[in-house]
């Protein structure tokens, strides 16, 4: 009887440190009493810091409601959600740029938003800042753009090129070796080489473009064949970019003065500014040959409510997006990162309209083409990346890539779809 | 209660053992019967809430379908992986343990901490770090290459056999430590007596290796290669991380990366559980045959 009875004080104990235990899983829906509301996201560390001061003076408005951010990496982030949604858990709103829409859609983990926020109170907002996929609204943005633009040490470019030629002249003036090694220790441009996101601008400025209107990829044509060959002409012939660069090198380059220009995305702007760069951002050049602006891919980056949302969390989390959404709120994050707010008062405000990074970027933004929300276009990326890094590293040719890239994308797209 | 104490013993043992399997259940069990039967689903993006059962259709295709690379290549560049890793981990692990077992080694303790240093440090800051090394322009290796002998720098990250080395490399880095802590562990439990018998029947070195250090050191570092072994086949890390997920051109996965890619990036769940059971049969079949080869569970002083 001894025994049994130390056999069930055993038992009681792996329980109780169990139940101890499930607070700290995130599986407990209340706090103290006060509704908890979790938001995921995968914005860096002083996007965070902005979003956490504006989710505590809402707390202050509000404070039986707890909200939490929890910053998880974009694959993270997505497959996390997929899993918990699918399990009717996971975060009250999911934020991130608009490409994860689609999947989120087909798998029926978020809810649409339409009926949920009134029409007057869309028409605020930039109709580029709403996403719709399949006749329904599933995301409503604070910011547009996470675009690529010509980012310029002002100190070395003064005056930024408007064409791929001003580009190559400037580039080749930049370009130089200056300890006399033999090899270039500054250069004229840089960027991400690994990333096909980065050769779209090189893509549309030849006439390509990754998909038609039916969702069917369209890598194997003159866009893509000769914007491969124009980076590579950059690289070989003109020798004004590095001979291999990914995000890091690219970004260590330019914030040391190695690198005059580089292709970079609106997140790296106050980067750049606190590292005491003074920079200047123009959209990117136009083709002189086609006369086509090289157009990176324009997305907003917005909220998305899961499925799952318990009844008495619902209208707290819509309060929660208001609030997140509100001019204020957006005037802040845009004051701090110079990111495009999708409010139209403020868009027109005078601070964006006055700051040069934020018009240039307004100008790109217009010369940007918007990414498709079609899992589709994840198979793509996957399928241009092996044709983009064999053609840099010399082991294809741009026409063979370009073959290459559509029969992949094709085999992915069914393969994914099966 | 008029239990026998037979009865309250079972139940007193029972009692001790349910949390575990309840744990156990929950994480292994569990996991892994859901994960046979997703290996005989549809389940994918379209198929995610409406998923049945089809059989082995999953299985079929990992082992036929035709994509760059197909599993054959990939298996082909995993075995190469973890039998040069392994190798490389016990060579390497092995000798400085030796060394470190010497009595003549002043210092011993900072030799440790810096031969340990690679494991301490987290495997992301590691990744990262070479994969900068291996810059063509900027990374170290390169640049001692060609100040120091003189020979042109290499395309480390850009062409795939030297992507394949570069990850190879680094793995290898990483991993020694592991098996020399092991291997120091081993032979500082072999008694002493040994040896000095050894001297005065006037064994050579070679001899004492092989007939006293091999022998003792064998039940400890039999598992820990076993370990070894499962683990660099299933390390996703270094290779997502150095290669930045397969690069270039998909020619650095292993079956492991490979699973993720098809599962997490492509939302191919079915297929993924049907090559994630594949990779499972083929390291059950190995741990079990190496165990069974090298003899890890005989007593040696038999």
């Amino acid at each position: 009887m001894k025994y049994l009875r130390q056999g069930l004080v055993f038992m009681l104990v792996a329980v109780v440190a169990a139940a101890a235990a499930i607070p700290w899983t995130g599986c407990h829906r209340r706090d103290d009493g006060r509704i908890r509301i979790t938001m995921w996201h995968q914005d860096r560390i002083d996007v965070r810091l902005i979003l956490q001061r504006q989710l505590d003076r809402f707390m202050q408005l509000h404070p039986e409601v707890r909200v939490e951010q929890l910053f998880k990496e974009t694959e993270e982030l997505r497959s996390g959600f997929i899993i918990a949604a699918l399990a009717g858990q996971g975060p009250e709103i999911v934020y991130g740029p608009s490409d994860q829409v689609g999947p989120f859609e087909i798998m029926q983990i978020i809810t649409p938003l339409e009926g949920i926020f009134e029409k007057e109170w869309l028409a605020q907002y930039d109709p580029r800042g709403l996403t719709w996929y399949k006749d329904h609204l599933y995301q409503v943005a604070d910011k547009l753009g996470n675009h690529l633009t010509l980012v310029y040490n002002k100190k070395l470019v003064p005056v930024p090129p408007t064409t791929d030629e001003e580009l190559v002249k400037i580039g080749k003036r930049l370009t130089a070796d200056l300890n006399g090694d033999g090899k270039p220790d500054r250069y004229g441009l840089t960027w991400n080489y690994t990333e096909p996101f980065f050769f779209i601008p090189f893509m549309t400025g030849f006439g390509g473009w990754i998909m038609d209107d039916q969702g069917n990829p369209t890598l194997n044509g003159r866009g893509t064949i000769d914007g491969l060959g124009f980076v590579k002409q950059l690289r070989d012939v003109h020798r004004i970019i590095p001979n291999e660069a990914d995000y890091n090198v690219a970004d260590i380059l330019f914030k040391d003065g190695n690198a005059g220009m580089i292709i970079n995305g609106d997140w790296s702007w106050a980067g750049y500014k606190n590292a005491g760069l003074d920079i200047g951002v123009a959209p990117l050049p136009k083709i002189t040959s086609t006369g086509l602006w090289c157009e990176p891919m324009v997305s907003p980056k917005g909220f998305s409510m899961n499925v799952n949302i318990a009844p008495e969390k619902r209208q707290w989390v819509i309060e929660l997006i208001r609030y997140l959404m509100s001019p204020e709120n957006q005037l802040e994050s845009t004051k701090e990162l110079f990111t495009m707010p999708t409010h139209m008062a403020v868009q027109q405000g005078d601070f964006v309209q006055g700051n040069e990074i934020l018009r240039n970027s307004a100008l790109q933004i217009a010369h940007g083409r918007t990414m498709p929300v079609v899992p589709e276009v994840r198979a793509i990326w996957d399928a241009m990346r092996p044709g983009y890094q064999a053609v840099l590293a010399g082991r294809v040719s741009a026409e063979q890539a370009a073959a290459e890239m559509q029969a992949m994308a094709l085999r992915r797209i069914k393969e994914m779809n099966e | 209660m008029n239990l026998s104490p037979r009865t309250r013993h079972r139940l007193y043992l029972f009692f001790l053992v349910a949390p575990t399997f309840v744990i156990l259940f929950g994480v292994v069990i569990y996991p892994f019967f859901y994960n046979v039967i997703l290996s005989l689903s549809n389940m994918s993006l379209r198929h995610i809430r409406d998923w049945q059962i089809i059989g082995f259709g999953q299985y079929v295709k990992v082992f036929t379908e035709p994509s760059q690379p197909d599993f054959y290549m990939v298996f082909g560049k995993t075995i190469i992986w973890t039998v040069v890793n392994v190798v490389c981990h016990v060579v390497i692990g092995v000798f400085l343990a030796l060394v470190l077992n010497q009595k003549e080694i002043k210092g011993k303790w900072l030799f440790r901490a810096i031969l340990v240093l690679p494991w301490a440090v987290p495997q992301l800051i590691v990744a990262l770090t070479w994969r900068g090394m291996f810059n063509y322009e900027y990374g170290s290796i390169n640049l001692m290459l060609t100040q120091w002998l003189g020979v042109e720098g290499v395309q480390w990250l850009r062409q795939p056999l030297e992507a394949f080395i570069a990850v190879i490399v680094t793995n290898v880095w990483l991993g020694f430590p592991f098996m020399m802590v092991i291997a120091l562990g081993a032979l500082q439990s072999i008694p002493h007596d040994l040896y000095e018998a050894a001297d005065i029947d006037g064994a050579r070195w070679y001899h004492k290796l092989w007939h006293i250090t091999v022998p003792l050191i064998r039940p400890v570092m039999v598992p820990a290669i076993t370990l070894g072994t499962i683990w660099t086949f299933n390390n996703l890390n270094i290779v997502w991380l150095v290669s930045n997920a397969g690069e270039p051109s998909d020619q650095t996965h292993l079956l492991v990366s490979f699973v993720y890619k098809a599962a997490f990036n492509f939302y191919r769940y079915g297929y993924g559980a049907a090559l994630s059971m594949v990779i499972f049969a083929i390291l059950l079949v190995f741990s079990l045959s190496f165990m069974r080869r090298s003899k890890a569970t005989d007593n040696v002083y038999s």
